[in-house]
């Protein structure tokens, strides 16, 4: 469903690669946590799949589709078909919890019949029916990372990457959040999950992706005890800071 | 070798199966012009009502520039006409001796038709003066009493007969004042005593001349000046709009919303601001014009083309025209400032 070969992206400026030589084959419907530190290479592989940023070398196929052949006027519809969650939710402030779900409908091009009928049964499957009406800002964290979840899985995409999902959350709310995507990756979606939460990763016994200098250190495919600062270190000499370049590169938006 | 030839097999195949699924995601997006316009279209006008303050300053300023054109239009039509209408009121009047017979005067007539700035010519005998006269004091009893069949013998033998002449470029008269003073038959009827003027009214005329000159062109200057300011608010306001809905536009991005998608919005804003600027423009100016009109054609000025315009079914054409205009310069400024600013999107 994902899989990687040997890509690398070095951004100018930075002495080391944010991505050194990456291989990593996710097969449908797993479930991968990409656990890592901050700088590991993490937010960049995401960036990679949601075709933001362009490998230097390698490959990228993503449900069949060689990310090589996605032009400009292709990714539109290529994004569509991914269910993307971000840390900070990015939802739709001056939107309600329904308009932010069916939002992702329209763009789809789907008809206002099936609007109405697909957006209240996402909203029950993220146990927010009853909040419909309201606006991000009179939701808690966990209630606006749900809308965020729901929004992302109302196309019903075979893939859902998520940035950090639970980095903004409580101890209690994170836990519902990845029972959420559990429940979601039951229906049979892949999903990826960027963390570097340790407690949710050592609960859930998914396969374990670790990150570190922008190389593969770690693949447990069947879950274990994962511990951050017990990561094995890579083969290569490790980059032990972030150089002042990457600190001022700009943040690389679409806009 | 195999090996080689494996991976070439490899990539021809994923290659195919790429553009393949490429193609069919593009097909099977769930197209429908008019569903996804309507989208955009609500989007653009929640966007309006978002930022009134901005839409309403860009709003303002469309208007008065429409306001701008339509009174450099109206200006210079106005002092056209009215230079035109007073060309028109001069004329060159020549005396020739009393009695001068018909059958002379249309000679006369025919040597001074020959000049092509010549527009019209009317000849009038003594006894036709004579009676213009007495129509004109119709209702002077002082005269009526005078004149007995004696007085009126003693009239038409002293009354000039007359050619009144009108040109069409009253800045050229040199080659009639030519024919008049040398041509024989003229020399020989004149009155000499009563030479034509060729310089009446020029003067008036020269000066509402450069007034409707001043008029188009000051006015297209200011016009264009106000066009570019009412660009640049515009411009500024999208772009304001799109750097307060940065994060918005990348969420769009991100979530796989289609260039039309994230860009029509924008669009729509700036056009509905150039509507409604269109029509606030077009009501101040026609109720403008209409307060107005009567004080300008009090001091003399032409205004009767407009008011036609104004007072007839036209009067709608004038409308569409400010409303068009407006959605117009919005669309402009807009598309402008989407493309600096969303190049990427």
């Amino acid at each position: 469903m994902i899989l990687l070969d040997s890509v690398t992206k070095k951004y100018p400026g930075d002495s080391e690669p944010a991505l050194d030589n990456i291989s990593l084959h996710i097969e449908p419907n797993e479930f991968v946590f990409l656990v890592g530190k901050s700088g590991a290479g993490k937010s960049t592989l995401m960036k990679m799949i949601t075709k933001e940023e362009s490998p230097d070398s390698g490959k990228i196929i993503i449900g069949g589709i060689d990310l090589d052949y996605v032009k400009k006027r292709h990714i539109p519809g290529y994004r569509r078909r991914l269910g993307v969650v971000f840390q900070d939710f990015k939802l739709l402030p001056r939107r309600t919890v329904y308009e932010n779900v069916a939002f992702a409908l329209e763009i789809a091009g789907m008809s206002n019949k099936d609007i109405r009928r697909t957006v209240p049964k996402v909203l029950e499957l993220v146990d927010l029916a009853n909040q419909a009406k309201k606006f991000p800002h009179q939701l808690s964290g966990g209630q606006q990372q749900r809308v965020s979840i729901a929004r992302s899985v109302a196309r019903q995409p075979k893939i859902l990457i998520a940035d950090e999902p639970t980095a903004n959350l409580d101890k209690l709310t994170t836990k519902e959040i990845i029972d959420l995507l559990k429940k979601i990756n039951d229906f049979g979606t892949t999903i990826l999950v960027t963390t570097h939460n340790e407690g949710i990763v050592n609960n859930l016994q998914k396969r374990v992706v670790t990150l570190k200098h922008g190389k593969i250190v770690d693949d447990q495919k069947t879950g274990g005890v994962y511990k951050l600062d017990e990561a094995p270190v890579p083969k290569r000499p490790a980059r032990m800071v972030q150089t002042p370049g990457h600190a001022l590169r700009p943040k690389r938006r679409v806009i | 070798m195999v090996e080689k030839e494996n991976k070439v097999t490899k990539e021809k195949k994923l290659k195919k199966v790429s553009k393949k699924s490429l193609k069919t995601m593009q097909k099977n997006r769930g197209r429908h012009i008019v569903r996804d316009k309507a989208r955009v279209v609500k989007y653009g006008t929640k966007g309006f009502g978002r930022n009134i303050w901005l839409s309403t300053a860009a709003t303002v300023v469309m208007a008065i520039t429409l306001i701008i054109l339509f009174v450099t239009i109206v200006a210079s039509v106005i002092l056209t006409n009215t230079a035109e209408m007073m060309k028109d009121k001069i004329d060159i009047t020549i005396y020739f001796k009393p009695n001068t017979s018909q059958t002379v005067l249309d000679d006369l007539e025919d040597t001074i038709r020959k000049d092509p700035n010549i527009k019209s010519v009317e000849t009038s005998t003594s006894k036709e003066e004579y009676d213009k006269f007495m129509a004109e004091n119709a209702d002077n009893d002082d005269i009526l009493e005078i004149m007995d069949e004696e007085m009126t013998e003693i009239m038409i033998g002293k009354m000039q007969s007359t050619m009144r002449i009108k040109v069409y470029d009253v800045d050229n008269l040199d080659s009639i004042k030519n024919i008049v003073e040398n041509d024989e038959l003229f020399k020989a009827n004149t009155d000499k005593e009563m030479a034509p003027t060729y310089d009446v009214n020029r003067a008036e005329i020269g000066t509402i001349t450069s007034w409707a000159r001043i008029a188009r062109t000051g006015g297209i200057i200011l016009a264009v000046v106000f066009l570019v300011i009412s660009i640049l608010i515009i411009f500024s306001t999208i772009r304001m709009a799109i750097f307060s809905r940065r994060e918005e536009i990348y969420m769009m991005n991100l979530v796989g919303a289609d260039k039309g998608f994230v860009r029509g919005p924008f669009l729509v804003e700036a056009e509905i601001c150039g509507m409604i600027a269109g029509i606030v423009a077009g009501v101040v100016s026609y109720f403008g014009f209409k307060f107005l009109s009567p004080k300008l054609a009090g001091y003399g000025i032409d205004v009767s083309q407009i008011n036609n315009i104004l007072e007839s079914n036209q009067l709608v054409l004038v409308f569409l025209t400010f409303i068009v205009a407006g959605v117009l310069i919005g669309r402009i400024s807009a598309r402008l400032a989407v493309h600096k600013y969303l190049r990427k999107a």
